[in-house]
């Protein structure tokens, strides 16, 4: 049996031994991210919390996706590096253009988890997105 | 594998999804721009089913697929009978409707975690968070793109199997004479509803692995974009084979990762390729000229050992 099958069937088992999902605390994301003399690139700071403590050792890979055209209009992702400050990480962003980006932080290291931010990136920075007048929740 | 080719072979398989939705309507002979309402449907009853209620994935799924093929079904019985760009402009409108649909729903349930408290749902157009059944499962992104490859070989098979058997000559003539089709004793309406309830359960399937993938979806997700680019990946591919929406969807993804030294222009250059390419090749690269063509080499090759 090849190494596909098998990985299918473990899925399958996975899926049928626990019906229901294991919860875990949830990490928390914020991005500040600044514009720089290149078009369309930003260096971004995110920080990372759990339970209200700043989460450090997380290994990051940031992405991003146009909501309105989700997996084509998208940024290669790269990996985030530790900042100065404790659950701080440091990335820097390269964007085909300004407007509203879904950015993905795929998180490794001490929890394993996908945040989806979104943020509006203009040539001031980045905002998270409001709609309805309310902030989009995180 | 690195997390760029893991994202981009996995986008490759999910979009291969509704491809072969897009391709499935047209080899019976309907356009429509609409397949992205039924991914949409997929990905929210999918995530819905998982993050609300708990369901195991592949339930979720087959769940997902029936509601799926209800919701094609619901758009094919009063649009069917009409032809072309009116069919076509009926999906569109259709699948917008959907669309601003999904922006209408605000159902959120709380789920008890450990330490905290979460409401999960769809948000209108904040869209639907917390679709996280994978990433709760411990299931890989690499094990995630084996199960989506799988699925979508196990659907090439099936439509091989269904191409090569009388339903498919059926299908095929129906696609290219409705007319002489229902002559010769075919029920063409029933047909192409059947047609399009199977093409709008394969789209949802793809919506659920979609959504499960990606954790979020918000109605933008399946606009008028995705639907373009789903009825783009048959028709650059070709409509001699099922192969051919994939190596659609192949090109596509292809020339616009390749296309990203233009950064901001790319989707200018994108859209110059792509005309280009149906300029040169206009019924796609994997046309019935061309499947004829390989399958006699492969048949002269084979009966010449």
């Amino acid at each position: 049996m090849d190494k596909a099958t098998l990985l299918v069937i473990r899925f399958l088992a996975l899926a049928l031994l626990l019906p229901l999902p294991a919860l875990a605390q949830r990490a928390q994301a914020e991005l500040a991210c600044a514009p720089t003399k290149t078009d369309f690139i930003y260096d971004c700071t995110i920080r990372l919390t759990r339970g209200g403590q700043p989460l450090s050792g997380a290994q990051i890979t940031v992405g991003a996706d146009m909501p309105s055209m989700p997996m084509a209009h998208n940024v290669k992702p790269v990996k985030a590096k530790p900042g100065r400050a404790s659950g701080e990480y440091a990335a820097s962003l390269d964007l085909e253009m300004l407007g509203e980006w879904a950015v993905k932080l795929r998180l490794a290291g001490p929890v394993k988890d996908q945040l989806v931010l979104l943020y509006d990136f203009d040539d001031k920075g980045a905002r998270p997105v409001t709609r309805s007048g309310k902030p989009h929740r995180k | 594998m690195d997390d760029y080719t893991v994202g981009v072979l996995t986008s490759i398989g999910l979009f291969g999804f509704l491809a072969i939705s897009a391709y499935l309507l047209l080899l019976a002979g309907e356009m429509s721009f609409g397949q992205q309402a039924f991914f949409g449907v997929g990905a929210y009853s999918g995530g819905m089913l998982t993050a609300m209620f708990g369901w195991p994935l592949p339930l979720a799924a087959i769940a997902a697929m029936a509601l799926g093929a209800l919701a094609a079904l619901m758009v094919a019985l009063p649009t069917l009978r009409l032809r072309g760009l009116y069919f076509a402009m009926a999906t569109l409108a259709a699948a917008e409707m959907a669309r601003i649909g999904f922006e209408l729903v605000h159902w959120q349930v709380e789920i008890d975690g450990e330490g905290e408290r979460e409401m999960r749902g769809p948000d209108g157009t904040q869209g639907f968070r917390g679709i996280r059944w994978v990433f709760e499962n411990g299931v890989e992104p690499e094990a995630y793109l084996v199960i989506i490859w799988f699925m979508l070989a196990l659907v090439v098979a099936a439509i091989l199997a269904l191409e090569r058997s009388r339903l498919g000559a059926t299908l095929r003539g129906v696609g290219e004479d409705p007319d002489l089709a229902a002559a010769l004793g075919v029920d063409v309406t029933r047909f192409k509803l059947g047609v399009a309830a199977a093409a709008g359960a394969l789209a949802a399937f793809g919506g659920v692995l979609y959504a499960h993938h990606n954790t979020y979806v918000e109605p933008r997700n399946f606009d008028i974009m995705l639907g373009v680019h789903s009825l783009a990946y048959a028709l650059i591919g070709g409509l001699g084979t099922v192969f051919g929406p994939l190596l659609g969807v192949l090109v596509d993804i292809g020339l616009l990762e390749g296309s990203r030294v233009f950064q901001g222009y790319r989707m200018i250059v994108f859209g110059g390729l792509v005309a280009l390419l149906l300029v040169f090749r206009p019924r796609g690269l994997l046309d019935e000229r061309m499947v004829q063509w390989i399958r006699q080499r492969f048949s002269s090759s084979a009966s010449s050992r």
